[in-house]
């Protein structure tokens, strides 16, 4: 089997939460304007949002759950997942950290998952499958990260990762339209984005803070996110429309019921090879690269409420999902909601 | 391959600041504006004018911009 199906959960509500604090990255020495001019128009983020000094992705969380849990009118849940890959601590996740912030029981089953920008579908399908046969009912799940940069020497890495959290609410409904979702993962790419050091393979050293110039010319430090720019995009742009053809294909869905494309915002040479691929028209492949840049495993939620929110409060959507990046790992989702809790962006 | 349509071609995934000479034989290393962005952008029109896929390392072992037209039409077969 390589298409997922579930039948009989709701996705009943969404929030997304961004930091206030904004950053220009057109706002460089006037000598370096028409450089980065180049540089913002091809990748196609001008600004990104950042987490103030002291504040975390865990905080982030907490604000965006605890208003999804009041909208929902929710005290509690029986699944708390977190996707995310910049926790507070290396040991232990957030979910747990979470649970006891948002005063949720001890009866709650609480953890994270480890993904990056394909981690949306992954998460809910995971909280999904949990729900569905368990006897459990309700789940939170958490996604996004802490992932932008102040400062980076690797000018392409600066410019592009943005904070943010969303919290997604999941619902056991016997009347809710069955959800489908396919998963792949390709652990030979897995250095095209990776941290080197910091981890058991690669312990930090004296060395791994100092930046030096690697083979492609870009300076770059052990314990920075590597980015293989080259790879990343060939992968994103092969994959990404094939996998999204295959579930259509392979769900028998009608590309024309589809009313949102939500595609992870990689950048925007990725975002839009992609979408001249499958021919679909940008209207309905909303990209939110240009305000809110790459927020990693929340791009997709964030791109549905800031696209999205009122058709999602108001109707009935059917939504088609395709995260992927890191891993390298792909998820795609096809799921229906209908009238759903979804407040308008909400900033801290 | 129609060389001047791929010199256009080339010309916009490079996306240059200011306008420059250039023919086939141009050395990619005297353009200030071949860097990681570039390459990126001539990936995508490889992989969307002329359905390519050209890695990092084809592009590294180019020398001027007809090596890159000599690539793609090779992969094309």
């Amino acid at each position: 089997m390589s298409i997922g199906k579930i039948e009989g959960v709701a996705l009943r509500g969404l929030v997304s939460v961004v930091p206030a604090r904004k950053v220009d990255n057109l706002e460089v020495p006037a000598e370096l304007v028409p450089a980065r001019d180049r540089l913002v128009r091809n990748v196609g983020i001008r600004f990104r949002r950042l987490c103030r000094k002291g504040t975390t992705f865990a905080d982030l969380s907490e604000t965006a759950a605890r208003r999804l849990l009041d909208g929902m009118g929710w005290d509690s849940v029986d699944v708390l997942i977190v996707v995310t890959q910049t926790p507070d601590y290396p040991i232990p996740g957030n979910a747990v950290q979470l649970q006891d912030r948002l005063g949720l029981p001890r009866s709650t089953v609480a953890f994270d998952i480890n993904l990056g920008c394909s981690g949306y579908p992954f998460g809910v399908f995971t909280a999904a499958g949990m729900l569905k046969g368990s006897g459990f009912r309700r789940a939170l799940v958490v996604v996004g990260d802490q992932s932008a940069s102040d400062g980076a020497a690797d000018e392409g890495r600066e410019i592009l990762f943005s904070d943010a959290a969303t919290a997604t609410a999941l619902e056991l409904d016997d009347a809710a339209a069955p959800l489908f979702f396919e998963g792949y993962t390709d652990g030979s790419g897995y250095r095209a984005i990776y941290v080197p050091h910091g981890g058991r393979r690669h312990p930090l050293n004296d060395k791994s803070t100092l930046p030096r110039e690697c083979e492609d010319g870009i300076v770059r430090k052990d314990t920075d996110v590597w980015l293989d720019g080259p790879a990343i995009l060939n992968f994103s742009t092969r994959e990404a429309p094939l996998a999204i053809q295959r579930v259509l294909g392979e769900t028998g869905i009608d590309e024309a019921s589809v009313d949102r494309y939500f595609l992870h915002q990689a950048n925007r040479m990725i975002n839009e090879t992609i979408r001249k691929k499958l021919r679909i028209d940008p209207e309905r492949m909303p990209m939110t690269l240009y305000d809110f840049g790459n927020t990693s495993s929340a791009s997709i939620p964030l791109t549905m409420t800031v696209d999205s929110a009122a058709r999602l409060r108001e109707g009935k959507v059917r939504s088609l999902l395709c995260g992927f990046g890191i891993g390298l790992s792909w998820g795609t989702m096809v799921i229906d909601t209908d009238r759903i809790f979804a407040p308008d962006l909400i900033e801290v | 391959m129609d060389l001047n349509q791929f010199l256009e071609n080339f010309t916009a995934a490079v996306d240059f600041e200011e306008a420059v000479e250039m023919e086939l034989g141009t050395e990619l290393a005297t353009l200030q504006e071949w860097d990681s962005l570039a390459a990126l952008g001539v990936i995508v029109m490889a992989d969307l004018e002329y359905g390519v896929s050209l890695t990092g390392q084809d592009l590294k072992g180019c020398a001027t911009i007809g090596d890159i037209a000599a690539i793609i039409e090779r992969k094309q077969g």
